[in-house]
């Protein structure tokens, strides 16, 4: 039977992987993700999960050891936050490269300098050139959900990649909500069991990761970045089987909310869409006709998806909560490839963007209604004036 | 969980080079440099090991070498892992053989599961890795073959290259004339002084391959993580002809500039300890790396050798060369 429990996003974002029946879990200590792999270690420790606890030395191993462990045919687990995700970063590359469809969970925090527990989008966004699945939750529900999702997607064979299923720091990492969690019998028809392809193998000897020419290398990426192509479909598939399924109402890529008649728009990632919903209600009793675009993954990029739902929107607001210094638009990641998205449509929205909720920062109510009145003098002037605003200084 | 019974191998010792396996499990066709020793080296580990093995292979030479091209040399199963993580990819394969046992999924004998690292990816690059696995209690043997240096690219100096060796790293020059000026870590040392759930460690060279494989089964054969250090030589980083292969690493075991042991739960036992050992200079001679020494440098280096053979002379007992007694697990 399924059902509803109160927890936060750690808490479910074991349970999903404890649904999943994970069977290798490598864990390394860093807030906030931290309790993920306290759940799970009890999970082992009472016996209602049949897996291999590994304490990894450092996030470098957590990813080693999954990678081993995905190569050798296991459904493997792990997780990390902050300089975690990028000590890590060597094996990116090699585990998506590999397809090792391993997931990894992400609680997002602050890189250093300095030391700073807040949540924000950075640690992660920097692994999006590697060739994972990348995508953020907005609530521990999706956070549950997604790491079905996410197994399903990444271990197709159409797909055969690794997945950072992210969640913010905090946000939605230590605040407890409701949760329904899916009967057995629900997991089972949706996920199947993990087929590797071509293990590790003592009766057919495979070889995994050889040297190439160099004129071996272009075909490779090629075929890497063609995978890319395919994955909307099975994102598409897996979610509308995912919502049959539980009982959900998923948009495979990007969540709207009121962007039908939309003259401006937030275009925002995690949970601060909860307070970003709030706000467009109010603007709307205002009289703004203010909309919402909440991205769902990252990898793969939903181009032609964004396109579709904020072609019509007069002016977008990119809520950045992720650094890319000296980048384009001197602000965050998530306005390059907005931008890059709306280019070829006839008629362009205006797009800026705002730093918000840098450090793991509230955005307030009040912050949106400042964005909101930015937004309303672009459409009004018809002009972009700056590429860049920063929120709450 | 604990209670489960993996079928771990067993694989009983090679009384004579008879008894020898005929199969070759690292076959002709790679790519590396006429007299390697770590080609040979994984050619007698691979062959003791037998058919049921994967092996681990880290960046280096015996990577980049061995599976140029989309092809290699392997019989058996083999992926690649960074230089840096070795024991950890090793640790998440064993992990999935252990579940996949447990869940009925694999029902066949537990695999052979060999890192094939060099020294730098054991004992500097890859030593958190590596540490970390033994300490887990990982059914892994961990092989550092020691060619002693970043040889893949281009002979840098490693921490197991010998003092006073020319590297690319570190040359000879008016300032510093030895070259390399440190001494080497001492890599079974450091496996044994800090893992308590390693019980089996052991040194070998390619000079003594009934030795080596041996060495390589009774490693297998222990339930648990273990460590074999092995003397690869190196034509192409130490400067000598590459008929010298195999001579090279006898002389470094007559000269004492190598010592073969087993040192199995807190136990050594020394074998072929040469009644005389002969100067330092008798091996270093041949090696273009050393060739830039004045004698003050050699004598430096026969204090250092003699200081570390006083330890075989005193302290253990020499005892009878292999074959070694067949392993309990
Ligand atoms: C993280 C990282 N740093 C550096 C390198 C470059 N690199 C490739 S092979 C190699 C040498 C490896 O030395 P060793 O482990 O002793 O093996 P050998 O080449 O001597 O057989 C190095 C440093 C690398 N591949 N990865
Ligand atoms: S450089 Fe040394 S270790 Fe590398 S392939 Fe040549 S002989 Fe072998
Ligand atoms: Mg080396």
């Amino acid at each position: 039977m399924a059902k509803e429990l109160i927890m936060t996003g750690c808490r479910a974002a074991a349970e999903g992987a404890k649904a999943a029946e994970v069977e290798v879990i490598c864990s390394f200590p860093i807030r906030p993700y931290t309790a993920i792999m306290m759940e799970l270690a009890k999970m082992v420790a009472d016996g209602e999960l049949n897996a291999e606890f590994i304490h990894g030395e450092g996030e470098h191993a957590q990813l080693s050891v999954v990678l081993g462990a995905a190569a050798s045919g296991a459904r493997a687990y792990t997780g990390s936050s902050g300089v975690g995700v990028t000590y890590a970063m060597e094996i990116y590359s090699p585990m998506a490269g590999g397809r090792y469809p391993a997931q990894m969970a992400i609680a997002d925090r602050t890189l250093d300098p300095p030391g700073d527990f807040g949540s924000e989008h950075t640690d992660a966004m920097c692994t999006r050139d590697q060739g994972w699945l990348l995508g953020w939750a907005d609530s521990p529900q999706e956070v549950y959900d997604n790491t079905l999702i996410n197994y399903r997607v990444g271990e197709d064979h159409r797909v055969m990649l690794p997945q950072m299923v992210c969640q913010e720091g905090y946000f939605v990492s230590h605040i407890p909500d409701k949760v329904i969690l899916g009967d057995q019998s629900q997991v089972k028809k949706f996920l199947p069991p993990y087929r590797p392809i071509g293990p590790l193998s003592t009766t057919k000897p495979v070889s995994h990761g050889p040297q190439i020419r160099p004129d071996q290398g272009a075909p490779m990426d090629a075929m890497r970045a063609a995978v890319f192509l395919d994955v909307p479909k099975v994102i598409e598939e897996a979610t509308a089987d995912f919502n049959r399924i539980f009982g959900r109402n998923y948009d495979p890529f990007v969540d709207q909310y009121k962007l039908a008649d939309a003259e401006i728009a937030f275009f925002v990632m995690g949970a601060h869409a909860n307070t970003c919903r709030k706000a467009v209600d109010r603007l709307r009793k205002q009289g703004v006709k203010a909309g919402m675009a909440r991205l769902r993954w990252v990898r793969p990029w939903p181009t032609h998806q964004l396109a579709n739902a904020l072609g019509h929107v007069k002016a977008i607001g990119v809520v950045e909560t992720s650094t890319s210094y000296g980048g384009a638009m001197r602000g965050g990641n998530l306005i390059h490839e907005l931008r890059a998205s709306l280019y070829d449509l006839d008629q362009r929205p205006l797009v800026t963007s705002f730093m918000a909720g840098l450090g793991g920062e509230t955005i307030w109510p009040a912050d949106f209604d400042y964005m909101a009145k930015v937004l309303t003098e672009m459409v009004k002037e018809k002009k972009t004036k700056r590429y860049v605003y920063w929120i709450g200084m | 969980m604990q209670a489960f019974n993996y079928k771990f191998q067993q694989l009983e010792p090679l009384k004579s080079f008879k008894r020898v396996p005929v199969p070759e499990m690292y076959v002709p066709g790679h790519r590396t440099c006429a007299g390697c020793g770590p080609a040979l080296n994984y050619r007698l580990v691979a062959k003791a090991a037998g058919k049921e093995t994967i092996f681990i292979g880290p960046t280096g030479c015996m990577y980049v070498a061995n599976s140029s091209y989309l092809c290699t040399p392997y019989a058996v199963s083999w992926i690649h892992a960074q230089i840096t993580n070795g024991g950890a990819v090793a640790s998440g394969i064993e992990a999935a053989f252990k579940v996949a046992a447990r869940k009925g999924r694999n029902t066949g004998v537990f695999p052979n599961i060999i890192v094939m690292a060099g020294d730098g990816g054991s004992v500097d690059i890859g030593l958190q890795a590596m540490s970390g696995m033994m300490y887990r209690n990982h059914k892994v043997l961990f092989i550092c073959y020691d060619n002693e240096s970043y040889a893949n690219t281009g002979i840098q100096t490693s921490p197991t290259t010998p003092y006073g060796a020319k590297t690319t790293f570190t040359p000879p020059g008016k300032e510093i004339p030895e070259g390399k000026v440190l001494f080497p870590k001492d890599p079974p040392q450091l496996v044994i002084g800090g893992h308590p759930a390693v019980k089996y460690v052991a040194t070998t060279t390619i000079a003594h391959p009934l030795d080596l494989m041996n060495k390589v089964r009774k490693a297998l054969s222990q339930p648990g993580p273990t460590f074999l250090h092995m003397l690869a030589t190196c034509p192409k980083g130490w400067l000598f002809p590459e008929h010298l292969t195999k001579e090279m690493a006898r002389l470094a075991v007559e000269t004492g500039m190598w010592t073969l042991y087993e040192w199995e739960n807190g136990t050594y036992k020394y074998t072929n300890v040469p009644k005389k050992y002969k100067p330092v200079n008798e091996y270093m001679k041949h090696q273009g790396r050393f060739a830039h020494l004045k004698p003050e440098h050699i004598a430096k280096m026969q204090a250092f050798v003699d200081e570390k053979i006083k330890n075989v002379k005193q302290a253990i007992a020499v005892a009878a060369p292999v074959p070694t007694a067949r392993q309990k697990a």
